[in-house]
């Protein structure tokens, strides 16, 4: 399966009475993506506000951050299964625009986290401060259940990220990516001297804001499967999942998986990049159970020497983690594990809520429990009434002249267990 | 077959009619606890202790399914629920909070979600 994807990069975002992209400018008819978005009967209102990197501009709860994306030649649509039907898709041509991102905000439940900064030392610590953002507030109909908001919210940034995509159809790229995997026996010969690497992408589906869904599905009722990693560029796989804003995959990161494109640029080089296998994340034990064992059945039957294997969230998912670990390395199959840390504010406790001797390879991508101080800002989009119980935050947290005082999980991306960080670590 | 050892009235109110609840009026520790006292006893662990990606210093609810069936002691159930009572202990000990009452509206919800889920996988 092969894809071609045009990157068209973005230098700044505007209101205007035509969406277009002039330039290097976004102009987006704010009544039009309005129109096209709205019509909810869970939501009784919907404003769009932008941000750009370096203003001073606070954003939060922040849900979900989607890149824009279309397919331009090949089956399928962008996020099938959801808003398209469910041709495979991973084939052919998709452009997306880069540097900007629909950003849904809105408060789901009473705790629900997720700040981004756009300038200040909280940018430095999410890669979305980086873009220039559409954010998009739904203010839900009154007594709404948290289980419809959340899917009302889903669905109007996925649609504002299908409606801005579409201007990317017929606009030249700035630059254009190939990313190609063959089946693999024609890998294999290919390659007859490389090793075959694996990523086992694992999903976090545990119920209420804890989901994520596969062309459609809630991938809590998935058994392992296999996907080519561009299907997964066209948005087979998206976020519904609230809570963990430092370590939750958004849509974004599906979109745009380091792991994933990190193993294609060593792709018949060093390695041979022979696909990805997704996995769930349940709470019931036997599907933890069940779910490990096919996903090291999977790496074995596809002969695989090495598999990456990525987390998403903390503590729960940490067993999931080590059962995937331990029964691949069982299969004689090397693992390293991508994770993040809740090691406690002096990073000296256990980082992990489960441990194997088999674990012996591991990528952080920091501790979530590091405090810092977030300036205030000129401009909240959203509303911080709530910082005080939000994940990270506590009693005091939001001090009277608007600064607040968190850990780093209460950022949107900080500790992204897929590498998708502005955190590095440097030996001296 | 099982039942759900819980300090949250939703769940009781909401699963009375699917599997056996058992309600505890003590804080989440109390309910770790419990379920490792019952563990010891020879009943076995079938969901996770660790509430999806909440921080247990972040909820104060908790809901677990054990095994009405007894054997021998069950050692992963052990291990797991000790790591996560080590776990809770160590969020605890870095920051309590004090929550509102729509927050722990949420958190009953929250809990009631995540173990619907489990028990929906069970039968």
């Amino acid at each position: 399966m092969r894809l071609e994807l045009g990157n068209i990069f973005i230098k700044d975002v505007k209101f205007s009475n035509t969406t277009r992209v002039d330039s290097g400018v976004l102009y987006i008819n704010k009544e039009e993506i309005l129109k096209e978005i709205g019509g909810d009967e869970h939501v009784k209102n919907i404003d769009i506000e932008l941000a750009h990197p370096g203003d001073e501009i606070r954003i939060t709860p922040v849900k979900d951050v989607i890149e824009p994306r279309v397919k331009v030649e090949g089956p399928g649509g962008i996020f099938p299964g959801i808003l398209s039907k469910v041709d495979t898709v991973g084939s052919g041509r998709t452009h997306a625009l880069k540097n900007v991102a629909i950003v849904t905000a809105g408060k789901i439940v009473g705790f629900q986290e997720g700040i981004i900064d756009m300038t200040g030392i909280g940018a430095k610590y999410t890669p979305f401060s980086k873009n220039h953002n559409v954010v998009v507030i739904a203010e839900p109909v009154d007594g709404l259940k948290q289980y419809d908001h959340e899917a009302a919210v889903r669905m109007i940034g996925l649609k504002a990220a299908a409606y801005l995509g579409e201007i990317a159809k017929d606009i030249t790229p700035d630059e254009v990516k190939t990313y190609e995997t063959e089946p693999i026996l024609d890998s294999v010969k290919k390659y007859p001297d490389l090793p075959k690497v694996g990523y086992v992408y694992m999903l976090q589906t545990q119920g209420l804001l804890h989901d994520t869904y596969v062309y459609g599905v809630d991938a809590k009722k998935i058994v392992p499967t296999l996907l080519y990693p561009t299907e997964i560029m066209d948005g087979a796989i998206i976020s519904g999942n609230c809570v963990s804003a430092c370590d939750k995959n958004p849509t974004y990161v599906h979109l745009n998986n380091g792991i994933i494109e990190e193993l294609y640029a060593k792709h018949g080089k060093e390695i041979n990049f022979v696909g990805v296998i997704i996995t769930n994340e349940n709470v019931f034990l036997a599907d933890k159970e069940r779910s490990s064992n096919w996903t090291a059945k999977l790496c074995r039957f596809l002969g695989l020497d090495g598999v990456v294997i990525s987390q998403e969230g903390f503590g729960n998912p940490d067993t999931d983690l080590i059962m995937n670990c331990k029964k691949i390395e069982r299969e004689g199959i090397k693992t390293v594990i991508v994770t993040d840390e809740f090691a406690g504010r002096d990073g000296a406790s256990q980082s992990l809520a489960d441990a194997d001797e088999k674990a012996d390879a591991v990528v952080t991508n920091g501790n979530a429990n590091e405090t810092i101080i977030l300036p205030p800002m000129k401009k909240i989009i959203g509303m911080t009434d709530y910082v005080d119980v939000i994940a990270g935050g506590f009693d005091g947290s939001l001090r009277p002249d608007g600064s607040i005082e968190v850990e780093i999980q209460a950022i949107t991306g900080a500790t992204n267990e897929t590498g998708y960080v502005t955190l590095s670590t440097k030996g001296f | 077959m099982a039942t759900i050892v819980t300090n949250n009235l939703l769940v009781l109110k909401k699963m009375n009619d699917k599997i056996a609840v058992d309600f505890k009026d003590t804080d989440l520790i109390g309910i770790l606890t419990e379920t490792r006292n019952r563990i010891h006893r020879g009943h076995v662990l079938l969901s996770h202790p660790l509430s999806g990606s909440i921080k247990p210093n972040e909820t104060v609810y908790k809901s677990l399914i054990i095994s009405d069936d007894k054997a021998e002691l069950d050692l992963d159930s052990l291990r797991l629920i000790e790591s996560a009572i080590e776990t809770t202990l160590k969020f605890i000990g870095m920051k309590e909070y004090k929550w509102n009452s729509r927050t722990l509206e949420d958190f009953q919800e929250i809990d009631f979600t995540l173990i619907s889920s489990a028990v929906e996988s069970m039968i």
